[in-house]
């Protein structure tokens, strides 16, 4: 190795150190910490006293609060995930034509994610308080039925879907730009052979985008599983478990209020619980992903 | 390279050097005077009347700062400082956080300094209920109750009049209090005639039980501090049986009802009937509603039967001026309440003769029935404690969620009740 090659390597390895520190602080070391503390009683005061898994028996055995939690965790994503893709989609594809004030269409749908999300949701639950909430006001006027939206146990999670996808337009713009990447020459070739929308939409649309689509199932179903921001500050979990999400669960054992002491090692339980289900949706979303997306890497 | 590592070196050194200089102190230096910092989680009208009553306290080697805290966040603030071990001398503390913190050995156990009668405090002042529940199993107090919370129903009298029905006042009986808020629902935009929060919350199995022990009963558990047993027997049972009809029937607020609105709902005539504090008195005197209110003793089915809850101070057992603070807690609980209170009752205080500004703010504002109210709940025969204070008390909550909030709302049999107690009981066992 010459000696200028010997002070390139040097100089490689200062530039990525601040990139390799910040993994080892901020990501490997509390991911260890994290499982060893799964493994302990640990208040955050004391030191922590070992419990082999006891915290994992309570989770699944013992804690009333655990199944519902990862019931409404699913419903969540099962209710978000399919929802907030169709309606980015469709607004993508809106905002993909030609038309005057297109850009202000655009600016629009993406003004809510721009938008600080405590004021948006602290908004939301004003909108759908109800009594004296806009939403049922307006539904009143119009002689529709009402609801006690985020007060009643089967409204609360799609009421909380609802505020959530205000947030859709980040997920519209990934599509327009994964749709303004589709190469004209297909349309045209499509409207030549006399190719109908759906035709179009299903056979050309559709496949040259899906490894985006691939992308944004996964982004999306991760962002779902740690939904906090929206029931923390809109239903505080309930009413009942309803609301109750697997974050908004750990947050409270760990970090709880009222000036209890915490449970961190419990907490740290649900943790690796929430991590290990992350991994497995999307390992099993990337094994399934050949299925139905469309690749032009394959071998000749 | 070498001059890189140099250059590094040095600035960790004088970061490491400023920090171990500008590091927080509130010990003060040791020829002057020591600050002792004290932290509430009132608002900032009576954090401004608190600060200003401060002021009077004269010592030339205690120099007194009140700490800014958001008070939405206090929970969330407290708990960041105890973590960091940077808890101010004097500190707001609810009944649970003191328990907690003390059987962590995290505050100073005041019980000896108070027993010893030297000080200007003296135990037998305080309201008795406040004392006993401050106090640990091994006899520590680590820190000293200040204000009472005493609680009621709250009632709009234009309604109760509209609707030709009686307003409540001390006797009144629960089948009363059911049958007015069944009156009183779906009308003038009501859509339920009571919301009792305290009923239908985590804590809801607490305050039926002043429905049992007022019949006679047994109460739900024997001790809020250290619990040996919960019970849930007939008495209880037909208190639950009667909120559950009354909840089928649309007259009382169902669990999951949004209770953080009430208050400003009750204030616009939207809600006739409200459990509450005797602390909504302060907003009302600032805010002035427009309808008639009162304030009400609970509802009882023989003897007068209130809850027991009493927030006060605590100081860190790692403070650097424990003479000081003990020094401030006391001007804090005899002199500072007669200069906060009557800008701001929100409660009476803990310590029996720093009681009467309290009630003369109120009675000067016209707030009669609040009066009587707090009164006669100081005064009641029998007392039940609002909620468990032990560290495991959040499996309660995830227990009466699961187990007791579908009772009330008819979507499990009354008969389930003996199985959530059952529950209960096993945590309690397994909890030591």
């Amino acid at each position: 190795m010459s000696r200028n090659a010997g002070s390139d390597v040097r100089a490689g390895y200062l530039f990525i150190a601040p990139a390799i520190i910040g993994f080892t602080v901020f990501v490997a070391y509390p991911l260890v910490r994290s499982f060893y503390l799964a493994l302990t009683k640990y208040n955050g005061l004391t030191d922590p006293v070992f419990v082999g898994l006891a915290n994992f028996r309570r989770l699944f055995t013992v804690d009333p609060a655990f199944w519902p939690s990862l019931r409404a965790t699913g419903y969540l994503v099962v209710l978000y995930v399919p929802l907030s893709l169709a309606i980015g989609l469709a607004l993508a594809m809106f905002c993909n034509q030609r038309f005057a004030g297109v850009r202000i269409v655009r600016t629009l749908a993406y003004l809510p994610v721009v938008l600080p999300a405590v004021a948006t949701i602290t908004l939301w639950k004003f909108i759908l308080d109800p009594q004296v909430g806009l939403l049922n006001t307006v539904l009143e006027k119009l002689h529709l039925p009402t609801s006690t939206w985020l007060q009643s146990p089967t409204m609360s999670m799609p009421s909380i879907v609802l505020v959530m996808l205000w947030g859709v337009g980040g997920t519209m713009i990934i599509f327009l730009a994964a749709l303004q990447a589709v190469p004209t020459e297909l349309y045209e070739a499509a409207r030549v052979d006399g190719a109908g929308p759906y035709a179009v939409f299903f056979r050309i649309t559709m496949p040259m985008i899906s490894p985006i689509m691939l992308l944004q199932v996964i982004l999306q179903t991760t962002a779902a599983l740690q939904t906090f921001n929206q029931p923390k500050i809109l239903t505080g979990g309930g009413p009942g478990f309803s609301t109750n999400v697997l974050m908004l669960s750990i947050y409270n054992n760990g970090f709880s209020n009222l000036g209890r002491i915490p449970q961190l090692g419990y907490a740290s339980a649900q943790v690796w619980v929430l991590f290990i289900l992350i991994i497995a949706v999307i390992a099993l979303t990337a094994k399934f992903s050949s299925l139905w997306t469309y690749s032009d890497n394959t071998p000749d | 390279m070498n001059r890189i590592i140099g250059t590094t070196l040095a600035c960790a050194g004088l970061l490491t050097a400023t920090a171990a200089c500008g590091g927080s102190d509130s010990g003060g230096e040791s020829d002057g005077p020591v600050t002792v910092t004290v932290m509430t989680w009132e608002s900032p009208e009576t954090n401004t009347a608190i600060k200003k009553a401060l002021e009077g306290f004269k010592d030339d080697n205690i120099k007194v700062e009140l700490v800014d805290t958001p008070s939405g966040g206090y929970g969330d603030k407290l708990a960041s400082l105890t973590q960091a071990k940077k808890l101010p001398d004097l500190f707001w503390c609810g009944n649970d956080t003191e328990q907690q913190y003390t059987s962590q050995g995290l505050l100073v156990d005041w019980s000896k300094r108070l027993d010893s009668g030297d000080g200007e405090l003296k135990a037998d002042k305080f309201v008795g209920s406040a004392m006993e529940n401050w106090k640990t199993g091994d006899g520590q107090m680590g820190g000293l109750p200040s204000l009472m919370n005493t609680y009621g129903v709250w009632y709009n009298a234009d309604a109760f009049k509209a609707a030709g029905i009686a307003e409540p006042k001390g006797g009144w009986s629960w089948d009363e209090m059911y049958a007015a808020a069944g009156k009183l629902a779906g009308k003038n935009g009501a859509k339920y005639g009571l919301v009792a929060d305290q009923l239908t919350s985590l804590d809801g199995p607490f305050t039926m039980s002043m429905y049992s022990v007022s019949a006679g009963g047994a109460p739900f558990t024997d001790n809020v501090n250290r619990p040996t047993k919960a019970e849930i027997d007939g008495k209880f049972t037909e208190g639950v049986e009667k909120l559950a009809a009354a909840i089928k029937s649309g007259a009382v607020a169902p669990p999951g009802y949004d209770a953080s609105n009430v208050p400003a709902l009750f204030s616009g005539g939207k809600v006739p009937m409200m459990f509450g504090g005797q602390w909504l008195a302060a907003g009302f005197q600032t805010d002035k509603p427009k309808i008639k209110y009162g304030f009400a003793p609970f509802p009882q089915v023989q003897t007068p039967t209130t809850l027991y809850d009493s927030v006060g101070i605590c100081t860190p057992q790692y403070t650097k001026n424990e003479d000081a603070s003990y020094k401030v807690l006391e001007y804090i609980n005899t002199k500072v309440w007669d200069a906060v209170l009557p800008a701001s009752p929100v409660a009476p205080p803990a310590y029996t003769p720093a009681q009467e500004s309290y009630f003369s703010a109120l009675t000067k504002a016209g707030q009669n029935t609040v009066v009587d109210t707090v009164k006669a709940d100081l005064a009641a025969e029998k007392t039940v404690g609002v909620r468990f204070t032990t560290q495991w008390a959040s499996q309660v909550g995830d227990l009466t969620t699961a187990m007791y909030q579908p009772i009330l709302n008819g979507k499990k049999p009354v008969s389930d009740l003996q199985g959530y107690v059952g529950k209960i009981n096993e945590l309690i066992k397994s909890q030591g």
